[in-house]
């Protein structure tokens, strides 16, 4: 499910295995946070109350709140009305109501350090599956199968219950109130299993508009801040964006039209979101798509994009370079594979035969019902971290000839789990652990099979978010980690003290790594900059300077590919290369590291190969099959 | 019709007689029947029942309803009396008029003619025959009288019009056709002209008689007969037969033992008939008529040999009938017989050695020696007949030699095109011609000889080149290779369509008398030869050589010839690149790589001369500026299919590797 923030800043959503991730609108929809997931977590249901506070609720019957800064699920409370299927807050933020499979509507208050149980509202037989506060706080209108009914909160009765599946052929068939929405003026939008939205007038009962937007179920409705513009998700994968117009132009009397179809999913649309400038989809096939409204944009450009969200924003894979391991990380469990390698060389864009197939050495499972956070594997490749929640273990891998054994490094010293980052030193003798308010702690690895705490590193003024992201510089001198507030804090790694910060730039940092050689610190932000910062120096370069007085490349300018440039004559070529080389022959990547000085690996994820893992679609009659 | 099943059936009342063929209209796709004569009933598909359809009862008889594609139908009553639908559905009571007097239509026909329908219709009383031909929308009405036939009896006709003329085919009742043409244009109102008829087919195969009973017209040359052949002892064999009316030929014909209803229609390529019980549709397909194909001899059309045309024009000559009849072969399958106008016979009995013959020959009149070898030629194919053509070649090119004016010119291209000559069978030949500036016969060796040594070549461009337009106007040279793409201003339409008719260069020179040769510093574009020149070089483009021998010839080109043949070259590379598969239309033009090569060797040849030539420059520019954009062009193709191909080679590569060590350069 999705959930908008209500000043449009954050985008929540969840995923059917428990995860819970977070956008961030203002730095491009960079995926800021993300709590892996929990087996027997399932996310209903998610909502900001209380400002920037996040709960989620679930078919276990718990509200669960997340803590954002610690990314972990920190509180729960049981609903007590079985399996909850929606939750809504109110527009104060100050009330949750949620729905459960018993029928009752519950009324949760928001208070610091969790939520209390007020009251009930009147219980209806038939599972409530959608809730939508009136803009006022006055109403809710909750949504069953074959029914909808409108209740009042202050008295707690229902004040109205209107049956969806009159007049209607199918009658036989259930009917499913999928997704509903109570409008300020009085209108409730309800959306069903036989393809209808329907606009009613709740107090009077009767229908004002019902528009049949799809020959299957709509399963997901989403409207704007302003009332103007709905967004409807099908279980064809395509959504539809109804607007409120006026039936002639410059009139008064306003009718709701469907506009525009989008088919940008091939499964369930599960989740919509409207954003001020967006509409917001999720579904079955794992993607988040994001689609700009032009009308709403200032001018084209990148902003004005479409954008589909298929691969996390984090490092899933991680390559030991020397010993030429990669390991992959999956929900439960970790793979380690050692990489194919070839005697031949040869001429640009062929294919060199294998003398050694790529092995998959080992699988290692996570125990527990918790989802690893990360992991991570040495540049030596003997030595192997993971984190959960709640636990983090090292494990010290052995290869002999063809056998590899795994071994469990004993006595890892007791540290407040999660880790979110693990990152080996260069030289395989540190282990650097992202955790918890700023901190950093320093392992040292021992042989043949052990560790100790080393130190802690932490920033001097103190912060309250995790560390994400970490860079150990190769001469082991320097480490540079940013947390979930984006400050960079470099450390000096010879005699533990803080060395610096890098200037506050009011973006996520997606990407950071220290130079080899000149120990610069390069930085990628999610707006698309690029810095680099002197380490020694503790400021920019005056290369970063000038990019950024320069700025990188627009879209405007032709930057040819390399497989474009190797068709031009030599002169022509001369003239045409620029700094950029791209290579555009590779399907979407999901990795890619350095093994050596003339060794690349990518790894690709085509889209095709999760897709044919999904469920198949619903049905639909495409021309020619 | 593969399942014959009734797509619509519709029944009139019991008692109810349907009297003529049920039509449709075209233009509003509706049936039109009669029954009991008056009453007409009209529907359409979607209508079940006929008795709820439209009806209509008229004042008189109806004979037939002919309808006609772009006219509407037309009525056509017993009493001769003609009415467009249209007319009679306003007032259908309305009075209509006897034309004929006790006679009997026997048969009616009707075609349009501009925009306006024609009827025409023959009626009997007592032994004579009577021809009407009706326009319905001008009411002009004329009556014809058939010439009289002892002993016979129109059986079936049949009738079609082309310019303006209707020709009516006649079949009676002594097996043959006789055609009958009645000029359309006519305002002449004598009362009962005659017709005078003329013989056009008789029905005899391999002496018995087909005896018809209905007959259609094919086409221009060819008709089909529906017919019975006698035979001894048993019942007449019934069969189906086209004729080439022009050779006189049966061309096919399609036994019916099942017996026929004696009634053929033919619609589209196909013929409808019943045979026995069931409806019979056969296609056919009429090539376009040609003796060859006539006496059975018609070479598989998958390769289009050149030698299998024959030019027509020749046939006037009593000598080629002979020689084809003495090739009257016993592959010719379906028996027929010819109306040939001479019936020499063969001289099959000459056994004599060539060489002997040949020497005997040398002294002998002209004609006799002509005659003789051609009885030569005209053998079956041995395994020596290459060599006996060569030394019959030989021979006539001696005798040229001794008698300056003999030079037996259509005997010579007769023989260069119809056998496969080589240029080392007979090597004083093109010599003979360049002698006797025989264009049409270089031109002919130049695109068939495999082996012309490289300064006979040379020769035959300097003198193609050297030639006066204004006389290569009068010489005869095919000029299929150049016509099609040549921009050549026609004052005279006429001529211009009878050429793509014929398809062949049939004697044109007289008719392209009237052709503009464009000049060639009149513009860029057009072609700086005359269509004539074009050809000619056309066919020194095509010829054999190799680049090493020529070079020094090509050296002693004069100048002028040599910046008219580059300009000539630079024509046709600029209308090869005009078009997107870079060739250009017609049969035997040059191909866009021997434009290049002959240009390549030439500017090799004539390097100097092109330099220093002042007139050159401009050429030489325009041709650089041409090739630069041309080559912009193709490297930006290049690029595309660079990337094409990437594509398809990674599309190959991901199919099966999950894992791959690839070389991947940066630069």
């Amino acid at each position: 499910c999705l959930a908008c923030h209500p000043r449009g800043a954050r985008l929540a959503l969840a995923r059917t295995d428990g995860a819970v991730e977070v956008y961030n609108f203002a730095a491009n929809y960079f995926q800021e946070k993300v709590i892996p997931g929990h087996e027997a977590r399932s996310v209903e249901s998610l909502c900001w109350a209380a400002g920037d506070r996040l709960f989620g609720a679930g078919l276990g019957g718990d509200i669960t709140e997340f803590d954002l800064s610690g990314l972990s699920a920190a509180r729960g409370a049981d609903g007590g009305g079985g399996p909850i299927w929606s939750m809504v807050a109110n527009g104060t933020g100050s009330q949750l109501a949620i729905g459960c499979e018993d029928g009752s509507v519950k009324i949760f208050q928001v208070v610091p350090g969790g939520i209390q149980f007020e009251r009930n509202l009147d219980r209806r037989k038939g599972r409530v599956l959608c809730l939508s506060w009136h803009p006022s706080d006055t109403h809710i209108a909750a949504g069953s199968i074959d029914f909808f009914r409108v209740i009042d909160v202050t008295s707690g009765q229902t004040v109205q219950r209107i049956m969806l599946n009159h007049h209607v052929e199918k009658a036989k068939r259930e009917c499913v109130v999928w997704a509903i929405a109570l409008l300020s003026g009085g209108t409730v939008v309800s959306a069903d299993s036989f393809g209808r939205v329907q606009f009613w007038d709740w107090e009077r009962a009767t229908l004002a508009e019902s528009h049949t937007v799809s020959t299957s179920a709509v399963l997901s409705l989403a409207v704007s801040e302003k009332e103007d513009s709905i967004v409807v998700g099908t279980s064809t994968g395509a959504t539809y964006q109804l607007q409120l117009l006026p039936v002639r132009l410059g009139g008064q009397e306003k009718r709701w039209v469907r506009t525009k179809p989008f088919q940008f999913h091939s499964h369930d649309v599960r989740a919509v979101a409207h954003s001020p400038t967006a509409l917001i989809s999720g579904g079955l096939d794992a993607q988040l798509v994001i689609r700009p409204l032009m009308e709403k944009m200032q001018k084209k450009g990148y902003e004005a994009a479409l954008r589909k969200f298929t691969f996390p924003h984090r490092r899933l894979v991680s390559c030991a370079r020397k010993a030429r391991l990669l390991l992959f990380q999956f929900s439960q469990y970790l793979e380690l594979w050692r990489l194919g390698s070839t005697e031949e060389t040869g001429k640009d864009g062929e294919v060199l035969p294998l003398c050694r197939m790529p092995e998959h050495l080992v699988q290692l499972k996570s125990k527990g019902p918790e989802h690893i956070y990360c992991s991570c594997v040495s540049p030596c490749g003997t030595w192997l971290g993971y984190s959960t929640a709640s636990r983090f273990q090292l494990y010290r891998v052995r290869c002999d000839g063809d056998g590899v054994s795994l071994s469990k490094v004993p006595k890892v010293p007791k540290l407040l789990p999660p880790a979110y980052q693990l990152q080996f030193s260069a030289d395989s003798d540190r282990l650097f652990v992202a955790s918890a308010r700023g901190s950093v702690h320093i392992f040292q690895l021992l042989e043949p099979g052990g560790c100790k705490h080393l130190h802690t590193l932490r920033p001097p003024s103190g912060c309250s978010e995790a560390v994400y992201l970490l860079a150990p510089s190769t001469d082991g001198h320097w480490l540079a980690a940013v947390s979930g507030d984006w400050a960079i804090h470099i450390y000096n790694l010879k005699c533990f003290k803080h060395h610096c910060v890098v200037p506050a730039y009011d973006c996520a940092v997606s990407a950071l790594a220290i130079h080899p050689s000149t120990n610069n610190l390069v930085i990628a932000y999610s707006d698309q900059q690029l810095f680099e910062f002197s380490i020694p120096e503790k400021q920019y370069t005056s290369w970063s300077r000038a990019l950024q007085s320069r700025g990188l490349p627009d879209d405007s300018t032709l930057l040819m590919n390399q497989s474009t440039l190797k068709q031009l004559p030599e002169t022509a070529r001369k003239r045409q290369l620029h700094a950029f080389k791209i290579c555009k022959k590779f399907q979407p990547l999901l990795f890619m590291d350095l093994l050596d000085k003339n060794c690349l690996v990518v790894v690709e994820r085509p889209i095709m190969d999760f897709k044919t893992q999904l469920p198949l679609p619903v049905q639909q009659k495409k021309f020619g099959t | 019709i593969s399942d014959q099943k009734p797509l619509g059936c519709w029944s009139v009342k019991h008692g109810q007689i349907l009297t003529c063929p049920v039509v449709c209209n075209f233009e509003t796709h509706e049936y039109i029947a009669v029954h009991d004569n008056k009453v007409l009933r009209i529907w359409k598909n979607e209508d079940l029942n006929l008795d709820k359809a439209f009806k209509a009862t008229l004042s008189a008889d109806v004979y037939r309803i002919h309808s006609l594609p772009h006219g509407g139908p037309v009525v056509l009553f017993k009493g001769g009396a003609v009415r467009t639908l249209d007319v009679l559905l306003e007032a259908p009571q309305q009075e209509i008029e006897n034309v004929i007097s006790a006679e009997v239509i026997r048969w009616s026909g009707a075609f349009m003619e501009g925009q306006e329908p024609v009827l025409i219709f023959t009626t009997k009383k007592g032994g004579d025959f009577f021809v009407y031909v009706q326009k319905p929308k001008l009411s002009s009405l004329h009556k014809y009288k058939l010439e009289q036939q002892e002993s016979a009896k129109p059986l079936c006709f049949t009738a079609h019009i082309t310019n303006q003329t209707v020709t009516l085919l006649c079949l009676y009742s002594n097996s043959s056709v006789y055609q009958v043409l009645i000029p359309l244009q006519q305002d002449t109102e004598e009362e009962e002209e005659v017709l005078s008829k003329s013989l056009l087919l008789n029905l005899s195969v391999s002496g018995d008689v087909l005896k018809g009973t209905s007959l259609v017209v094919l086409d221009k040359d060819h008709i089909a007969v529906l017919g019975s052949l006698p035979a001894p002892g048993k019942q007449p064999r019934e069969c189906l037969t086209i004729w080439n009316t022009k050779f006189q030929t049966l061309q096919t014909s399609k036994e019916l033992p099942l017996g026929t209803s004696g009634q053929l229609w033919c619609y589209e390529e196909k013929f409808f008939l019943i045979h026995g019980k069931v409806l019979t549709v056969i296609m056919y397909k009429c090539e376009t008529s040609s003796l060859a194909a006539a006496v059975g001899k018609l070479k598989d059309s998958q390769t289009p040999d050149v030698s299998s045309f024959v030019n027509w024009n020749t046939l006037e000559d009593e000598e080629l009938m002979v020689s084809f009849q003495s090739q009257e072969s016993v592959a010719l399958k379906v028996q027929s017989r010819m109306n040939l106008r001479s019936s020499r016979s063969t001289g099959a009995e000459e056994t004599l050695p060539v060489g002997q013959l040949l020497l005997k020959l040398k002294d002998a009149p002209t004609y006799v020696l002509e005659t003789e070898l051609r009885k030569l030629m005209a053998k079956a194919p041995t395994p020596d007949l290459q060599a006996t053509i060569g030394c019959v070649v030989t021979a006539l090119i001696d005798r040229c030699k001794r008698s300056p004016k003999y030079y037996p010119q259509n005997f010579l291209q007769e023989i260069v095109e119809t056998r496969d000559l080589s240029y080392s069978l007979c090597p004083d030949l093109m010599a003979i011609a360049l002698e006797k500036k025989d264009m049409h016969l270089l031109q002919i060796c130049l695109e068939r000889f495999p082996d012309i040594p490289e300064e006979i070549t040379y020769a035959c461009l300097k003198a193609f080149l050297s030639m006066s337009e204004d006389h290569l106007q009068t010489i005869d040279i095919n000029l299929d290779s150049a016509i099609c793409y040549v921009d050549v201003e026609f004052n005279d339409k006429e001529v211009k369509t009878e050429i793509l008719e014929n398809g062949f260069g049939a004697e044109m020179d007289q008719d392209m008398c009237d052709t503009k040769i464009p000049k060639a510093s009149q513009i860029d574009e057009s072609c700086p030869v005359g269509l004539q020149k074009a050809a000619l070089l056309n066919a020194v483009l095509h010829s054999a050589y190799t680049e090493t021998f020529l070079l020094p010839h090509l050296k002693n080109l004069p100048a002028g010839q040599a910046i008219l043949f580059l300009r000539y070259l630079y024509y046709l590379y600029v209308k090869c690149s005009e078009k997107v598969n870079t060739t250009l239309p017609g049969i035997r033009s040059p191909t866009i790589n021997q434009i290049m090569d002959w240009m390549c060797l030439l500017l090799d040849a004539q390097f100097t001369v092109m330099v220093m030539l002042p007139e050159a420059k401009e050429l030489l520019s325009n041709l650089h500026k041409f090739v630069r954009a041309q080559v912009r062009f193709y490297s930006e193709l290049n690029k595309i299919e660079g990337s094409l191909r990437e594509l398809q080679r990674l599309n190959h590569l991901r199919e099966s590797q999950t894992y791959s060590i690839e070389v991947l350069e940066i630069i």
